[in-house]
Protein backbone atom coordinates (compact mmCIF):
# COMPACT_ATOMS: atom_id res chain seq x y z
CA UNK A 1 0.00 0.00 0.00
CA UNK A 2 2.87 2.30 0.84
CA UNK A 3 4.37 1.36 -2.16
CA UNK A 4 1.22 1.99 -4.36
CA UNK A 5 1.05 5.28 -2.42
CA UNK A 6 4.91 5.99 -3.26
CA UNK A 7 4.82 5.22 -7.06
CA UNK A 8 1.31 7.31 -7.58
CA UNK A 9 2.52 10.29 -5.81
CA UNK A 10 6.10 9.69 -8.16
CA UNK A 11 3.59 9.34 -10.95
CA UNK A 12 1.65 12.15 -10.76
CA UNK A 13 5.27 14.49 -10.02
CA UNK A 14 6.04 13.04 -13.54
CA UNK A 15 3.03 13.77 -15.18
CA UNK A 16 1.73 17.40 -13.35
CA UNK A 17 5.75 18.35 -15.03
CA UNK A 18 5.18 16.95 -18.37
CA UNK A 19 2.13 18.66 -18.45
CA UNK A 20 2.00 20.66 -21.45
CA UNK A 21 2.83 24.36 -21.79
CA UNK A 22 -0.32 25.78 -22.09
CA UNK A 23 0.55 29.00 -23.26
CA UNK A 24 3.00 27.78 -26.23
CA UNK A 25 0.50 24.51 -27.36
CA UNK A 26 -0.03 26.21 -30.43
CA UNK A 27 4.18 26.96 -31.37
CA UNK A 28 6.29 24.43 -32.42
CA UNK A 29 9.76 24.03 -30.04
CA UNK A 30 12.80 25.04 -31.89
CA UNK A 31 16.39 24.47 -30.79
CA UNK A 32 18.23 27.42 -28.37
CA UNK A 33 19.51 30.00 -30.11
CA UNK A 34 20.56 32.46 -27.56
CA UNK A 35 21.04 31.97 -23.56
CA UNK A 36 19.65 34.96 -22.80
CA UNK A 37 17.72 37.97 -23.99
CA UNK A 38 17.79 41.97 -23.07
CA UNK A 39 14.78 43.94 -22.26
CA UNK A 40 15.81 47.15 -23.00
CA UNK A 41 12.38 49.41 -22.68
CA UNK A 42 13.35 50.59 -19.45
CA UNK A 43 16.52 50.41 -19.06
CA UNK A 44 18.29 53.56 -20.03
CA UNK A 45 19.29 55.77 -16.56
CA UNK A 46 19.39 59.06 -18.55
CA UNK A 47 15.54 58.50 -19.40
CA UNK A 48 12.90 59.47 -16.88
CA UNK A 49 10.35 56.97 -17.97
CA UNK A 50 6.90 58.85 -17.83
CA UNK A 51 3.08 57.22 -18.38
CA UNK A 52 -0.18 58.34 -17.75
CA UNK A 53 -1.43 55.38 -15.37
CA UNK A 54 -5.28 53.63 -15.51
CA UNK A 55 -5.90 51.39 -13.04
CA UNK A 56 -8.79 49.20 -13.78
CA UNK A 57 -9.76 47.28 -10.05
CA UNK A 58 -12.73 44.98 -9.73
CA UNK A 59 -14.64 47.52 -11.44
CA UNK A 60 -13.10 50.68 -10.06
CA UNK A 61 -10.72 53.21 -12.05
CA UNK A 62 -7.92 54.82 -10.55
CA UNK A 63 -5.71 57.18 -13.11
CA UNK A 64 -2.72 58.98 -12.16
CA UNK A 65 1.06 59.50 -13.46
CA UNK A 66 3.38 56.35 -13.12
CA UNK A 67 7.27 57.34 -13.16
CA UNK A 68 10.24 54.75 -13.31
CA UNK A 69 13.98 55.38 -13.32
CA UNK A 70 16.73 53.12 -13.44
CA UNK A 71 18.69 54.65 -10.47
CA UNK A 72 21.66 52.04 -10.68
CA UNK A 73 22.61 48.78 -12.51
CA UNK A 74 20.78 46.08 -10.53
CA UNK A 75 17.40 49.35 -9.20
CA UNK A 76 14.47 51.27 -10.63
CA UNK A 77 12.87 53.69 -8.43
CA UNK A 78 9.37 53.42 -9.06
CA UNK A 79 6.59 56.48 -8.44
CA UNK A 80 2.96 56.43 -8.35
CA UNK A 81 1.57 60.21 -8.23
CA UNK A 82 -1.89 61.37 -8.90
CA UNK A 83 -3.04 63.93 -11.74
CA UNK A 84 -1.58 66.70 -9.18
CA UNK A 85 0.97 65.57 -8.30
CA UNK A 86 0.84 63.99 -4.78
CA UNK A 87 2.63 60.85 -4.16
CA UNK A 88 0.63 57.67 -3.58
CA UNK A 89 3.38 55.04 -3.40
CA UNK A 90 6.97 55.49 -3.74
CA UNK A 91 9.27 52.05 -4.52
CA UNK A 92 12.50 50.77 -5.16
CA UNK A 93 12.71 47.31 -7.14
CA UNK A 94 15.50 44.63 -8.17
CA UNK A 95 15.04 41.51 -9.03
CA UNK A 96 15.29 40.23 -5.52
CA UNK A 97 14.75 42.82 -3.38
CA UNK A 98 12.32 45.65 -2.97
CA UNK A 99 12.02 48.84 -0.54
CA UNK A 100 8.84 51.06 0.38
CA UNK A 101 9.86 54.59 0.57
CA UNK A 102 6.72 56.05 0.99
CA UNK A 103 3.32 54.70 0.69
CA UNK A 104 -0.41 56.67 1.23
CA UNK A 105 -1.36 54.61 4.08
CA UNK A 106 -5.12 53.63 2.77
CA UNK A 107 -3.17 51.87 0.39
CA UNK A 108 -0.70 50.43 2.25
CA UNK A 109 -1.60 46.37 2.54
CA UNK A 110 0.61 43.88 1.92
CA UNK A 111 -1.50 41.83 -0.33
CA UNK A 112 -1.41 45.15 -2.39
CA UNK A 113 2.36 46.08 -2.29
CA UNK A 114 3.50 42.77 -3.32
CA UNK A 115 0.78 42.43 -6.58
CA UNK A 116 2.09 45.82 -7.80
CA UNK A 117 6.01 44.24 -6.80
CA UNK A 118 5.31 41.45 -9.00
CA UNK A 119 3.92 43.62 -11.74
CA UNK A 120 6.49 46.20 -11.50
CA UNK A 121 9.25 43.95 -11.75
CA UNK A 122 7.87 42.15 -14.61
CA UNK A 123 7.74 45.43 -16.22
CA UNK A 124 10.97 46.58 -15.33
CA UNK A 125 13.25 43.53 -15.69
CA UNK A 126 16.12 43.79 -18.49
CA UNK A 127 18.08 40.54 -17.88
CA UNK A 128 16.70 37.12 -18.77
CA UNK A 129 18.05 33.53 -18.46
CA UNK A 130 16.76 31.81 -21.59
CA UNK A 131 15.54 27.75 -21.20
CA UNK A 132 13.82 27.08 -24.21
CA UNK A 133 12.28 28.24 -27.47
CA UNK A 134 8.80 28.45 -29.71
CA UNK A 135 7.93 29.84 -32.74
CA UNK A 136 5.55 30.49 -34.96
CA UNK A 137 4.92 32.52 -38.02
CA UNK A 138 4.99 35.73 -36.62
CA UNK A 139 6.61 34.94 -33.07
CA UNK A 140 9.42 34.10 -31.70
CA UNK A 141 8.58 32.80 -27.76
CA UNK A 142 11.40 32.32 -25.26
CA UNK A 143 11.30 30.90 -21.96
CA UNK A 144 12.58 31.74 -18.64
CA UNK A 145 12.22 30.20 -15.19
CA UNK A 146 11.37 32.68 -12.50
CA UNK A 147 11.42 30.62 -9.22
CA UNK A 148 8.35 28.59 -9.20
CA UNK A 149 7.08 30.56 -12.61
CA UNK A 150 7.72 31.02 -16.13
CA UNK A 151 7.81 34.11 -17.95
CA UNK A 152 7.27 33.87 -21.59
CA UNK A 153 8.26 36.79 -23.60
CA UNK A 154 7.18 36.72 -26.91
CA UNK A 155 9.22 38.76 -29.88
CA UNK A 156 8.21 39.46 -32.66
CA UNK A 157 9.50 38.40 -35.70
CA UNK A 158 8.73 41.49 -38.00
CA UNK A 159 10.26 44.05 -35.63
CA UNK A 160 12.21 42.20 -33.40
CA UNK A 161 10.60 43.69 -30.25
CA UNK A 162 9.47 42.22 -26.99
CA UNK A 163 5.27 42.78 -27.63
CA UNK A 164 4.28 40.61 -24.82
CA UNK A 165 5.24 38.79 -21.74
CA UNK A 166 3.20 35.62 -19.75
CA UNK A 167 4.02 34.86 -16.57
CA UNK A 168 2.65 31.26 -15.66
CA UNK A 169 2.62 28.80 -13.28
CA UNK A 170 3.17 25.35 -15.09
CA UNK A 171 -0.86 25.26 -15.60
CA UNK A 172 -1.68 28.58 -15.75
CA UNK A 173 -1.35 32.04 -17.05
CA UNK A 174 -0.95 34.65 -14.23
CA UNK A 175 -0.37 38.09 -15.59
CA UNK A 176 -0.04 39.10 -19.18
CA UNK A 177 1.78 42.20 -20.69
CA UNK A 178 1.15 43.90 -23.77
CA UNK A 179 3.69 45.86 -25.02
CA UNK A 180 3.33 48.96 -27.99
CA UNK A 181 6.96 50.18 -29.04
CA UNK A 182 7.95 52.11 -32.25
CA UNK A 183 11.33 51.67 -30.99
CA UNK A 184 13.85 49.79 -28.66
CA UNK A 185 14.66 52.55 -25.83
CA UNK A 186 10.75 52.92 -24.48
CA UNK A 187 7.40 51.44 -25.09
CA UNK A 188 4.64 53.81 -26.10
CA UNK A 189 1.59 51.66 -24.22
CA UNK A 190 1.98 49.17 -21.89
CA UNK A 191 -1.06 47.19 -20.74
CA UNK A 192 -0.84 45.07 -17.51
CA UNK A 193 -3.39 42.21 -17.40
CA UNK A 194 -3.66 39.98 -14.54
CA UNK A 195 -5.60 36.75 -15.08
CA UNK A 196 -6.82 35.51 -11.51
CA UNK A 197 -7.83 38.78 -10.37
CA UNK A 198 -9.28 42.25 -11.62
CA UNK A 199 -6.57 44.26 -12.47
CA UNK A 200 -5.73 45.91 -15.07
CA UNK A 201 -2.92 48.34 -15.42
CA UNK A 202 -2.85 50.81 -18.47
CA UNK A 203 0.49 52.99 -19.11
CA UNK A 204 0.79 55.80 -21.60
CA UNK A 205 3.73 57.36 -22.68
CA UNK A 206 3.92 61.37 -22.03
CA UNK A 207 5.79 63.16 -24.09
CA UNK A 208 6.85 66.08 -22.28
CA UNK A 209 8.22 67.93 -25.39
CA UNK A 210 4.54 68.35 -26.25
CA UNK A 211 4.15 70.81 -23.80
CA UNK B 1 -15.31 53.95 -2.73
CA UNK B 2 -13.32 54.94 0.49
CA UNK B 3 -9.92 54.56 -1.38
CA UNK B 4 -11.50 56.49 -4.24
CA UNK B 5 -12.33 59.14 -2.30
CA UNK B 6 -9.47 59.45 -0.44
CA UNK B 7 -7.80 59.08 -3.56
CA UNK B 8 -9.43 62.09 -5.09
CA UNK B 9 -8.60 63.80 -1.77
CA UNK B 10 -5.37 63.54 -2.76
CA UNK B 11 -5.72 65.02 -6.28
CA UNK B 12 -7.54 67.75 -4.79
CA UNK B 13 -4.88 68.40 -2.57
CA UNK B 14 -1.79 67.82 -5.14
CA UNK B 15 -0.50 71.43 -5.18
CA UNK B 16 3.29 72.85 -3.79
CA UNK B 17 6.93 75.64 -4.25
CA UNK B 18 10.49 76.00 -3.59
CA UNK B 19 12.18 79.18 -1.67
CA UNK B 20 12.34 82.49 -3.40
CA UNK B 21 15.99 83.69 -2.83
CA UNK B 22 16.12 86.36 -0.48
CA UNK B 23 13.73 85.85 1.65
CA UNK B 24 13.05 87.88 4.51
CA UNK B 25 10.09 87.94 7.43
CA UNK B 26 7.34 90.46 7.25
CA UNK B 27 7.37 93.10 9.61
CA UNK B 28 3.87 92.80 12.14
CA UNK B 29 2.84 96.07 10.38
CA UNK B 30 3.69 94.44 6.61
CA UNK B 31 1.96 91.62 7.47
CA UNK B 32 -1.42 93.53 8.64
CA UNK B 33 -0.99 96.03 5.15
CA UNK B 34 -0.09 92.73 2.89
CA UNK B 35 -3.11 91.11 4.07
CA UNK B 36 -5.39 93.81 3.52
CA UNK B 37 -4.13 94.16 0.02
CA UNK B 38 -4.73 90.17 -0.53
CA UNK B 39 -8.25 91.09 1.04
CA UNK B 40 -9.51 94.11 -1.20
CA UNK B 41 -8.63 92.05 -4.06
CA UNK B 42 -10.07 88.52 -3.87
CA UNK B 43 -13.22 89.88 -2.46
CA UNK B 44 -14.08 91.64 -6.04
CA UNK B 45 -13.70 88.07 -7.63
CA UNK B 46 -16.59 86.69 -8.48
CA UNK B 47 -15.17 84.75 -11.36
CA UNK B 48 -11.60 83.98 -11.95
CA UNK B 49 -9.71 82.06 -15.10
CA UNK B 50 -6.26 81.38 -15.10
CA UNK B 51 -3.96 79.53 -17.07
CA UNK B 52 -1.61 77.01 -15.53
CA UNK B 53 1.56 74.97 -15.86
CA UNK B 54 2.57 72.17 -12.73
CA UNK B 55 6.05 71.33 -12.33
CA UNK B 56 6.39 68.19 -10.31
CA UNK B 57 10.00 67.79 -8.70
CA UNK B 58 10.58 64.35 -7.49
CA UNK B 59 14.84 64.86 -6.38
CA UNK B 60 15.28 61.51 -8.38
CA UNK B 61 14.12 62.68 -11.97
CA UNK B 62 16.39 64.35 -14.36
CA UNK B 63 13.66 67.19 -15.27
CA UNK B 64 10.61 67.90 -13.58
CA UNK B 65 6.87 66.51 -14.90
CA UNK B 66 5.46 69.55 -16.63
CA UNK B 67 1.46 69.20 -17.23
CA UNK B 68 -0.47 72.22 -18.03
CA UNK B 69 -3.77 73.43 -18.54
CA UNK B 70 -6.75 75.47 -17.00
CA UNK B 71 -8.57 76.26 -14.12
CA UNK B 72 -12.32 78.17 -14.38
CA UNK B 73 -13.73 79.31 -10.43
CA UNK B 74 -17.23 80.55 -10.47
CA UNK B 75 -18.77 81.91 -6.94
CA UNK B 76 -19.68 80.18 -4.83
CA UNK B 77 -18.18 77.44 -5.63
CA UNK B 78 -18.31 75.90 -9.26
CA UNK B 79 -14.17 74.89 -10.14
CA UNK B 80 -13.24 73.25 -12.98
CA UNK B 81 -9.08 72.06 -13.00
CA UNK B 82 -8.60 71.00 -16.46
CA UNK B 83 -5.23 69.48 -17.95
CA UNK B 84 -4.80 69.82 -21.94
CA UNK B 85 -1.06 68.68 -22.34
CA UNK B 86 0.16 66.44 -22.34
CA UNK B 87 -3.40 64.61 -21.90
CA UNK B 88 -6.18 65.66 -21.19
CA UNK B 89 -8.32 65.21 -17.63
CA UNK B 90 -10.81 67.40 -15.63
CA UNK B 91 -12.17 67.85 -12.78
CA UNK B 92 -15.33 69.89 -11.58
CA UNK B 93 -16.64 70.61 -8.35
CA UNK B 94 -20.21 71.31 -8.55
CA UNK B 95 -23.67 70.92 -6.01
CA UNK B 96 -21.93 68.42 -3.68
CA UNK B 97 -19.95 66.19 -6.79
CA UNK B 98 -17.16 65.97 -8.21
CA UNK B 99 -17.05 64.60 -11.68
CA UNK B 100 -14.39 63.52 -13.81
CA UNK B 101 -13.50 62.68 -17.10
CA UNK B 102 -10.62 61.15 -18.44
CA UNK B 103 -9.79 61.61 -22.01
CA UNK B 104 -13.37 61.12 -22.61
CA UNK B 105 -14.47 58.53 -19.63
CA UNK B 106 -16.51 60.22 -17.11
CA UNK B 107 -17.13 59.59 -13.92
CA UNK B 108 -19.15 61.05 -10.74
CA UNK B 109 -18.33 61.36 -6.94
CA UNK B 110 -21.08 62.47 -4.57
CA UNK B 111 -19.11 64.24 -1.65
CA UNK B 112 -21.88 65.10 -0.06
CA UNK B 113 -21.65 67.14 2.90
CA UNK B 114 -18.26 65.34 3.50
CA UNK B 115 -16.36 68.53 5.47
CA UNK B 116 -13.15 67.54 4.19
CA UNK B 117 -14.07 68.21 0.69
CA UNK B 118 -15.72 71.53 1.55
CA UNK B 119 -12.04 72.42 3.22
CA UNK B 120 -10.23 71.09 -0.36
CA UNK B 121 -12.77 73.13 -2.10
CA UNK B 122 -12.01 75.90 -0.05
CA UNK B 123 -8.03 75.61 -0.45
CA UNK B 124 -8.06 75.37 -4.13
CA UNK B 125 -10.41 78.88 -4.40
CA UNK B 126 -8.44 80.48 -1.86
CA UNK B 127 -5.03 79.51 -2.98
CA UNK B 128 -5.29 80.83 -6.66
CA UNK B 129 -7.49 83.40 -5.23
CA UNK B 130 -5.27 84.35 -2.21
CA UNK B 131 -8.04 84.69 0.03
CA UNK B 132 -6.69 81.54 2.67
CA UNK B 133 -5.64 83.69 5.75
CA UNK B 134 -7.38 81.51 8.11
CA UNK B 135 -5.62 80.95 11.34
CA UNK B 136 -8.16 78.53 12.88
CA UNK B 137 -7.19 76.05 9.40
CA UNK B 138 -3.32 76.79 9.30
CA UNK B 139 -0.61 78.06 11.20
CA UNK B 140 0.83 81.11 8.86
CA UNK B 141 4.36 82.58 8.28
CA UNK B 142 5.16 85.81 5.90
CA UNK B 143 7.72 86.88 3.76
CA UNK B 144 9.41 89.29 1.51
CA UNK B 145 11.00 89.29 -1.81
CA UNK B 146 12.06 92.00 -4.15
CA UNK B 147 8.93 91.54 -6.28
CA UNK B 148 7.05 89.08 -4.07
CA UNK B 149 5.35 88.23 -1.06
CA UNK B 150 5.09 84.59 -0.03
CA UNK B 151 3.08 82.77 2.59
CA UNK B 152 3.42 79.66 4.18
CA UNK B 153 0.52 77.63 5.49
CA UNK B 154 0.93 74.33 7.67
CA UNK B 155 -2.32 72.77 8.11
CA UNK B 156 -4.15 72.42 11.49
CA UNK B 157 -6.44 69.75 10.41
CA UNK B 158 -5.00 66.33 11.28
CA UNK B 159 -6.14 64.54 8.18
CA UNK B 160 -5.06 67.22 5.80
CA UNK B 161 -1.99 67.61 7.24
CA UNK B 162 -1.22 63.62 6.10
CA UNK B 163 -1.71 64.89 2.41
CA UNK B 164 0.11 68.32 2.20
CA UNK B 165 2.90 69.63 4.72
CA UNK B 166 3.00 72.87 3.93
CA UNK B 167 1.40 75.13 1.24
CA UNK B 168 3.13 78.15 0.12
CA UNK B 169 1.61 80.95 -2.16
CA UNK B 170 3.92 83.56 -4.06
CA UNK B 171 2.12 86.84 -4.72
CA UNK B 172 3.11 89.55 -6.78
CA UNK B 173 3.82 92.33 -5.12
CA UNK B 174 2.38 95.03 -7.97
CA UNK B 175 -1.41 93.21 -7.84
CA UNK B 176 -1.32 91.67 -4.82
CA UNK B 177 -2.40 88.15 -6.86
CA UNK B 178 -1.14 84.97 -6.60
CA UNK B 179 1.64 84.03 -9.20
CA UNK B 180 2.75 80.45 -7.69
CA UNK B 181 1.30 77.92 -5.69
CA UNK B 182 3.42 75.43 -4.16
CA UNK B 183 2.68 72.41 -2.33
CA UNK B 184 5.37 70.47 -0.10
CA UNK B 185 5.15 66.04 -0.15
CA UNK B 186 6.64 65.23 3.59
CA UNK B 187 10.26 64.34 1.72
CA UNK B 188 11.99 66.78 -0.09
CA UNK B 189 9.60 66.62 -3.44
CA UNK B 190 7.12 68.92 -4.20
CA UNK B 191 4.31 70.02 -6.76
CA UNK B 192 5.09 73.53 -8.26
CA UNK B 193 1.68 75.31 -10.37
CA UNK B 194 2.89 78.47 -12.51
CA UNK B 195 -1.00 80.67 -12.83
CA UNK B 196 -0.56 83.24 -16.03
CA UNK B 197 -3.35 85.05 -18.33
CA UNK B 198 -5.51 85.26 -15.32
CA UNK B 199 -8.81 86.96 -16.02
CA UNK B 200 -11.03 87.78 -13.65
CA UNK B 201 -15.00 88.62 -13.67
CA UNK B 202 -15.01 87.95 -16.96
CA UNK B 203 -18.40 86.19 -18.13
CA UNK B 204 -18.02 82.56 -17.14
CA UNK B 205 -20.85 80.25 -18.54
CA UNK B 206 -22.35 77.47 -16.74
CA UNK B 207 -21.45 75.22 -19.67
CA UNK B 208 -18.13 75.42 -18.56
CA UNK B 209 -18.67 73.40 -15.41
CA UNK B 210 -20.35 70.30 -17.11
CA UNK B 211 -17.19 68.44 -17.89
Amino acid sequence: MKLLLRISSILILVLSSCATNKVVKDYKAVPLEKSSLEVTYFSDPTIDYVYKANITVYGKELTGIFIAKKINDTTHRVVLTTEFGNKLLDFEISETDFKVNFILEELDRKMLINTLVTDFRLLLRSHYNIIDQYENDENTVYLALDKSRINHLFVSKSTNRLSQIVHSSKRKEKIKLFFTAKNNIFAENIVIQHQNIKLKIELNYFNQQAN
Amino acid sequence: MKIKIYILVLLLVGFQFKSVAQEQKMSENEIVAFKQSVAVVSKKIKTLSTDFVQYKHLDFLSKDIETSGKMIFKEPNLLLWQYKKPYSYSIVFKNGKILINDEGKKSAVDIGNSKLFGKINKLIVGSVSGDLFDDKEFSITYFKSKDQNVTKFIPKDVTLKKYIKQIELTFDKTDATVVQVKLLESSADFTRIVLKNKVINAKVDEASFTN
